[in-house]
C-alpha cells in the first residue's frame, strides 16, 4: 500500500499544478495508529498529506453533492465499495459525473481497529502496515508481522467488488480475490428461520440499543434527501425521542427507503456506535428483492432499471389484485 | 479501607440490589453500557469507557415529564418525571464522575432543575480508579487523576486482581458501608500499600500516555478569535453532522422539549438534543446557527470557551469516547491541538 501511496500524492498534486480540479478529496493520517480522516486538498503541497492505508475505510463520495454545490470540481479517491456508492449518488441524480476525476484504488480490505483491539495488540501499536494480506504491527519494539485477513472489517471479507467499478484512472493493478455471492446472504439464513414473534422481538432488542444518533443515516450514500424526514420539526416524528416506537419508525422507514438503493457498504454497521447490524436487515431486502425481481445490484451499473422503480408486465407483483375486490 | 473478595462480588450485587436500584457496567451483545443489575447478567469491570457514558442515568436521554389528556373543554395533567427509587451507580470511572459535577453545575445552579436534583439525591456514586489507561484517554489535560477518588464520589474503589479495595469518601458512602458490614472486610496493611503501589503504577501509565502532551493552556487566543477562526470551515465541512459524539458524550447536556401527540392525549418529555443535528436551536424565528459550521463551533466553543468562562472549569474530561466513536474521526483532541496552533 505505501507504494500505492506514493502515487496517491503525486496523482493529486498533478491535479492541482495542472489545474485539472480545483479539489482533491484524499484520506490524511491523524493522531493514532487507526485515526485516518478525511480531506479536502485546494493546494498542491497539501498532497504531501495525503496516504493510503489500511485504515481508508470512509467513503468520500457523499461529500460530493456538497462540493457540487458549490460548483467545484473535484478529484476523488474511490475504493471498490465507495465506488458502488458513488454509482448511486449517480442513478439518484445527486452528482455531475462529468465534475469528477475518478481515481481508482483496488482493495484488499481495511482493518478494524476493534478486531485488533480484541486481541489484545493495541497496545503500545504505532502503526499498522498492510501489503496484501500481510499486516505489520509496529511497536516500539519492533515489527510483528501476521498473515491473513482475521483483522478485516467483517464487510471486508464479504466484500464483491475489491476493484471501482467506475473510474477514470486505477492506480493500482486489479485484484483478483474470491467471493461467494451468498456468503453477504449468510447472515439472513438464521432471521428467515425465526418465527414472525421471534423476528420482532430479536428487531425491537437490536432497535432499542439505538441512541438516535444517525450516524448511520449521515453516513450513507444511499441516504441523500436534501432533508430528511426525520430532520423535518413538521413531519410529526420525534426523531430525538429514545423509545422503542420512534427507534422502529426510522429503523424500518429507513430500510425501505434505501431499498434497491443500497450499495452494501456496510458502513451503517460499521459506525453505529450501538452495534445494530443493520446490514443484516438490509441484506434481508436485498435477497428478497433478487428472489422476487431477479439479481440485482444497486450500484454497479447505472445503466440497470432499479427493480423497485420499474414496473413490467410480468412482473413479480402484478398489483392488479390489490384494491377492491382483491387480496 | 475495607476489600471484597472478588469471588464473593455476586453476593454483593446481590445485597445491594435488595434495598436499591444497582447500575453498573453489563456486557450484552459485545457492548459494555451501565444498565440496572439483574442476577445472571454479564457484569464487566474491566472496560474503562463504557460505549455510552453512564450520564444516562443521571440525565435520561429521553424522560417523560407529564401526561395529558383533553376532556371536553379541559385538559388534565399529570406530572410523572423523576426518580422515586434510590439507586447505587457502581464502577464509575474518574473522568465520568467529573463529568456529573460539570452537569451539576448547569442543573442544579438556580433555576434548579428539580427532577435531575431528585435523581442525584437518590443516587450513591461509587467510582473505580483506572487501573490500565488506554491511548485514548487524556483526562490528565482537565487535572482529573485516575487514580484517585475525584470530588463528588460517594465511595471510591480500586480493582486489585483478586481483590476490590473500597473506602468511603462522604458521610452518604460511610453509611453505606456500614449497612454492607458483613460483605466487606477490613483492608489489610499489605493491602493498602499495594493500593498505593497501584496509585503509583497508574501515574506512571498516565504520563507515557499518547495524548498526556496535551496542554489547554496553548488554547489562548481571545474568544472572538476562537469563534472566527478558520478551522470551523475545514472541520465542519468534513463532519457528517450526526450526533454520535454529543449522544457518547458525558459532558453535552443540551436538551429539547418535545411532545408525543397521541390527538386527545399525549406526553411532553425531555430529550438530549445534539448541536450537530439541522434543528438544534431552531426557534419560531428561525435558526441562529444555520449551516454545520455553526454547530460545529457551538459543540467545541462551548466545550472549551463558553463552559469555563461560566463555571470555571472546561467541559470536556478527557475520556476519548468521541475519538473512538466518530465515524470520520473529526474529534475533540484534533480541535484542541489546532485551536491551540498545535496541527
Amino acid at each position: 500500500m505505501e507504494k500505492i501511496g506514493l502515487k496517491v500524492r503525486a496523482r493529486a498534486k498533478e491535479a492541482l499544478e495542472n489545474r485539472e480540479v480545483d479539489e482533491v478529496m484524499g484520506w490524511k493520517k491523524g493522531e493514532f495508529w487507526y485515526d485516518v480522516y478525511p480531506v479536502f486538498i485546494t493546494e498542491a503541497n497539501e498532497a504531501d498529506d495525503l496516504i493510503w492505508d489500511a485504515f481508508c475505510v470512509n467513503n468520500l463520495s457523499k461529500y460530493l453533492i456538497q462540493k457540487q454545490k458549490e460548483n467545484k470540481k473535484v478529484g476523488v479517491f474511490l475504493k471498490g465499495c465507495d465506488s458502488l456508492g458513488f454509482n448511486q449518488l449517480l442513478k439518484d441524480n445527486r452528482i455531475d459525473r462529468d465534475q469528477v476525476v475518478i481515481y481508482g484504488l483496488p482493495c484488499v480490505g481495511m482493518v478494524d481497529p476493534e478486531k485488533v483491539k480484541k486481541e489484545g495488540l493495541n497496545k503500545g501499536l504505532l502503526e499498522i502496515k498492510r501489503s496484501k494480506d500481510e499486516i505489520t504491527f509496529v511497536t516500539k519494539e519492533g515489527e510483528k508481522k501476521i498473515l491473513g485477513r482475521q483483522f478485516d472489517y467483517d464487510k471486508c471479507l464479504a466484500c464483491r467488488y475489491p476493484n471501482p467499478v467506475v473510474y477514470d484512472e486505477l492506480l493500482d493493478t486489479e485484484i483478483a480475490r474470491e467471493v461467494s455471492e451468498m456468503d453477504r446472504f449468510k447472515d439472513v439464513e438464521a432471521i428467515e428461520k425465526m418465527s414472525i414473534t421471534e423476528r420482532f422481538e430479536y428487531w425491537s432488542n437490536q432497535f432499542s440499543k439505538c441512541i438516535r444518533c444517525n450516524a448511520c443515516r449521515n453516513i450513507c450514500p444511499a441516504c441523500s434527501c436534501e432533508k430528511c424526514v426525520f430532520d423535518n420539526v413538521n413531519a410529526g416524528v420525534s426523531s430525538k425521542a429514545s423509545v422503542d416506537s420512534e427507534e422502529q419508525f426510522f429503523h424500518i422507514t429507513r430500510a425501505y427507503h434505501v431499498a434497491g438503493r443500497c450499495v452494501d457498504c456496510g458502513e451503517c454497521t460499521r459506525v453505529c456506535p450501538a452495534g445494530i447490524p443493520l446490514d443484516q436487515l438490509n441484506h434481508k431486502i436485498m435477497k428478497d428483492i433478487n428472489e422476487l425481481y431477479g439479481k440485482y445490484d444497486a450500484g454497479v451499473d447505472v445503466s440497470q432499471d432499479a427493480p423497485l422503480v420499474t414496473y413490467k408486465l410480468d412482473d413479480a407483483d402484478s398489483f392488479t389484485e390489490h384494491g377492491k375486490g382483491g387480496k | 479501607m475495607k476489600k471484597i473478595l472478588k469471588s464473593q462480588i455476586s453476593q454483593l450485587w446481590k445485597r445491594i440490589n435488595q434495598s436499591y436500584e444497582l447500575f453498573i457496567p453489563i456486557e450484552k451483545d459485545n457492548k459494555v453500557n451501565f444498565s440496572m443489575w439483574q442476577e445472571g447478567d454479564q457484569v464487566n469491570l474491566e472496560i474503562l469507557k463504557t460505549n455510552s457514558s453512564p450520564k444516562n442515568i443521571i440525565f435520561p436521554q429521553t424522560e417523560t415529564y407529564l401526561q395529558f389528556e383533553k376532556n371536553g373543554k379541559k385538559i388534565n395533567m399529570e406530572s410523572v418525571g423523576g426518580k422515586k427509587e434510590a439507586y447505587v451507580l457502581f464502577g464509575v470511572r474518574p473522568c465520568d464522575v467529573v463529568s456529573f459535577n460539570l452537569l451539576d453545575n448547569v442543573f442544579l445552579r438556580e433555576p434548579v432543575d428539580r427532577f435531575y436534583e431528585e435523581r442525584r439525591n437518590k443516587g450513591i456514586v461509587i467510582s473505580m480508579a483506572c487501573s490500565d489507561p488506554e491511548e485514548t484517554c487524556f483526562c490528565s489535560a482537565f487535572g482529573i487523576d485516575p487514580e484517585n477518588a475525584v470530588e463528588g464520589v460517594d465511595v471510591a474503589t480500586w480493582d486489585m486482581g483478586d481483590k476490590i479495595l473500597w473506602m468511603a469518601q462522604t458521610e452518604k458512602g460511610k453509611m453505606f458501608t456500614q449497612s454492607l458490614k458483613d460483605l466487606l472486610k477490613e483492608a489489610t496493611e499489605e493491602d493498602e500499600e499495594a493500593c498505593v503501589q497501584l496509585k503509583n503504577n497508574i501515574k506512571e501509565k498516565v504520563k507515557n500516555l499518547p495524548l498526556s502532551n496535551i496542554d489547554m493552556k496553548k488554547i489562548d487566543k481571545s474568544m472572538k478569535d476562537l469563534f472566527e477562526s478558520s478551522i470551523w470551515e475545514d472541520f465542519s465541512a468534513q463532519c457528517l453532522g450526526c450526533g454520535s459524539c454529543t449522544y457518547v458524550c458525558p459532558t453535552c447536556h443540551c436538551y429539547d422539549i418535545q411532545d408525543f401527540d397521541g390527538g386527545k392525549s399525549g406526553e411532553r418529555f425531555r430529550c438530549w438534543d445534539s448541536c450537530m443535528f439541522s434543528d438544534f436551536t431552531l426557534m419560531a424565528h428561525g435558526n441562529p446557527r444555520k449551516t454545520q459550521k455553526e454547530r460545529f463551533r457551538q459543540r467545541f466553543m462551548h466545550k472549551l470557551v463558553y463552559y469555563p468562562n461560566n463555571h470555571g472549569t472546561y467541559a470536556c474530561v478527557g475520556c476519548g469516547r468521541c475519538i473512538e466513536r466518530c465515524p470520520v474521526h473529526i474529534d475533540m483532541v484534533k480541535v484542541i491541538k489546532k485551536l491551540g496552533g498545535e496541527l
